[in-house]
């Protein structure tokens, strides 16, 4: 798909680096640090859980637990066009990858899956809700489509001081069929606003696929009702990522309006950890995997002479040192005091007099 | 002092905090060109331009939504819908992202907003248009309600509340946008989270808020009058946090107490309120605490239905002379 020429292509892509590959295998970096997270985060799930001095047992990590891998490509390509100071990213519940991607440390991160205060949120919010203001990670968000209108909001907020921000507002295929993609679409184009709608196309909305839950199965047709470029991308391939986002975004900060792009991609594990998947074959997975997107840009940096033989052996070990320091972390980190029961409910103190 | 109407009460709280703070802006349907679909706004769009003054389509989780996340930028937005009745479409905003983000992320976030709009039943807009939204939002917690009663409480309020860190609920009434009071010329703000004893009393205790609240005066004229029952009315102003201490403090006074609201018997906000004095005035009552609410049935269209559905003077004295065991 000469997918690294369109790229190379591209004004202000800042391929300049790629004469040593710096920034190429950092991106690769993160892509299998993400994957290994992900990877290391099932099998702590599923390992048996602290018993606490009451004979209780705890689990490690609890609650519902969306697992990232197999779309790295998606995160890490936004990444690569974020801009922490000025932009926002806002997100669904399935949220561990952008915010390794945007740079949560992975002691954070798996922190607050073990529900320890040490944890991005404290231990108070869980898989699901991963936030880091200092960076613009406005969150993951629980509820299908619930975040849609906060990314128009944030896009509004950029909009409004004349920042030059965008916001990345993203959802899964599921999303699309939510009100709130409807009326946020609308309104974001209306007032043209920076906005970024990027579809994070899985092909499953939990079980359901795209064929049983939406009409129109280019998913990229489903925007064609606002004004706004709509686009396909292959989800797979981080060169395209990064291209087509890089465009939007550039387009939004020169007053141009909100793009809506559709990931195509497909998460390797189930929708959530309890999740037995019947709905896809042994051999939907394999061939999936094919097209990994790790995989992919590994062989793009091989042809492209960026990646030494041995290279990604070392990344690997490194990531996996990484990855068992933030378990070990987690695991040695204090549970939040019960103080902080009724700590961060409200901003302010009562009666307030302002 | 001047004399002015509620909903210009809350239109000057609007246009002072906007001019004192370049962050506060309003935006819903119909507050611009329109002049706002009850003319609250009336003049805003022209005053402040259409950067600050924004009319959005029918798209309420839409723009409660944009407001939210714009409040998590820093932004502090009034978002106006145009009945509380239709926050049902967009409670999902209200309540799992205005109220819950800065739980939720450990403290990271404020959420400097404030809605505000119509609540309760008007002139027989029917079931769908005249929700009583109090209990709603008041058991949520992350939120803050004000319910204000008169013009001077309506400017003074929701000044605060612009100026609040946290999600404010600000629950008006079409009813009483017409509403004349003094309201002085000179900025001020009321304290959120207080009550006001609106009429000092020695008998009984009226708790009520909003549009109640000239219900409980005028009952109280009348038992004063022709029992010769002495009420205190207690203004709540604030729904949540509720001022428990000046409610208890009246009852151990009075003895006596009669909860008036607009919301439905079971589960409503005035069930709420009574739970939470139980536990401190039980020992202080001489008879279980009266409640007036509204019948257990959908708003009915029909005048009288509509009439006979909601509390009324007669009822408040009705139940008034129940706990006095008049």
């Amino acid at each position: 798909m000469g997918a690294a020429s369109d790229v190379q292509n591209r004004p202000g892509a800042k391929m300049a680096s790629s004469s040593k590959g710096k920034v190429e295998r950092r991106r690769l970096w993160m892509m299998m640090l993400i994957r290994r997270f992900e990877e290391r985060t099932y099998q702590e799930y599923t390992k048996r859980g602290f018993e606490d001095p009451s004979g209780e047992v705890v689990k490690r990590i609890g609650g519902f637990c969306h697992l990232y891998s197999g779309q790295e490509a998606v995160a890490v390509g936004i990444a690569a066009v974020f801009e922490p100071k000025r932009d926002y990213l806002v997100n669904g519940y399935r949220d561990h990858g952008h915010a390794l991607a945007l740079g949560m440390s992975p002691n954070a991160a798996m922190a607050e899956l073990f529900g320890r205060v040490t944890g991005c949120s404290r231990g108070k919010g869980g898989s699901m809700h991963f936030f880091q203001a200092e960076v613009g990670n406005m969150g993951g968000h629980g509820i299908v489509g619930g975040q849609i209108p906060l990314g128009v909001g944030m896009a509004f907020a950029a909009w409004y001081r004349k920042t030059g921000g965008v916001s990345f507002t993203l959802f899964g295929d599921g999303a699309l069929n939510q009100g709130t993609f409807n009326e946020s679409m609308n309104l974001a184009s209306l007032w043209k606003l920076p906005c970024l709608f990027i579809c994070e196309n899985n092909g499953l909305a939990m079980g359901t696929q795209v064929h049983r839950s939406s009409a129109e199965t280019d998913l990229a047709r489903r925007g064609a009702g606002y004004a706004m470029p709509c686009r396909n991308v292959d989800g797979n391939d981080l060169n395209e990522v990064i291209a087509a986002v890089q465009e939007a975004a550039g387009r939004a900060r020169a007053g141009e309006g909100p793009s809506f792009l559709v990931m195509n991609t497909y998460r390797f594990r189930g929708h959530s950890m309890s999740d037995p998947q019947k709905y896809r074959t042994r051999e939907d997975l394999e061939r999936a995997r094919q097209r990994d997107p790790i995989l992919l840009y590994e062989r793009y940096l091989r042809e492209q002479g960026l990646l030494e033989d041995g290279a990604v052996d070392q990344m690997d070990n490194e990531i996996s040192q990484i990855v068992n320091e933030a378990v070990k972390f987690s695991e040695q980190s204090p549970h939040p005091d019960l103080r902080e029961l009724y700590e961060h409910v409200l901003s302010e103190v009562y009666p307030l007099e302002k | 002092m001047p004399v002015i109407q509620f909903k210009e009460a809350l239109r000057a709280a609007m246009i002072e905090e906007m001019e004192r703070d370049e962050n506060v802006f309003l935006l819903g349907e119909e507050v611009g060109e329109y002049n706002g679909a009850y003319k609250v706004s009336e003049g805003m769009l022209a005053r402040f331009g259409p950067r600050r003054v924004l009319d959005t389509p029918i798209s309420e989780a839409a723009f409660t939504g944009l407001g939210i996340g714009a409040a998590m930028c820093g932004l502090r937005p009034i978002v106006e819908l145009m009945s509380w009745s239709f926050s049902l479409v967009c409670f999902d905003q209200l309540v799992n992202n205005a109220a819950n983000i800065r739980y939720m992320s450990g403290g990271q976030f404020k959420i400097p907003i404030v809605f505000r709009g119509g609540n309760g039943i008007a002139h027989q807009l029917g079931a769908t248009h005249s929700h009583r939204v109090d209990a709603l939002f008041s058991r949520v917690p992350g939120l803050t309600v004000v319910a204000p009663s008169c013009p001077y409480d309506a400017k003074g309020l929701l000044k605060s509340a612009i100026r609040s860190d946290d999600p404010v609920i600000f629950l008006e009434s079409e009813v009483m946008l017409n509403d004349r009071g003094e309201v002085p010329d000179e900025p001020y703000t009321l304290p959120i989270g207080r009550a006001y004893v609106r009429r000092e009393g020695s008998d009984v205790t009226f708790i009520c808020w909003s549009k109640m609240v000239k219900l409980c005066m005028a009952a109280a004229e009348k038992l004063q009058s022709e029992d010769g029952i002495s009420a205190e009315v207690i203004d709540l102003r604030t729904l949540r946090p509720l001022d428990e201490d000046t409610l208890v403090s009246s009852i151990r006074k009075t003895n006596r107490c009669v909860v008036v609201d607009e919301d439905w018997p079971y589960c409503g906000m005035g069930a709420g309120i009574v739970e939470r004095l139980y536990r401190r005035v039980f020992d202080d009552l001489d008879a279980p605490i009266g409640r007036v609410c509204c019948e257990d049935v959908p708003v009915p269209y029909n005048h009288y239905l509509e009439q006979a559905m909601q509390p009324s003077v007669p009822k408040v004295i009705a139940a008034a002379r129940e706990v006095c065991y008049v």
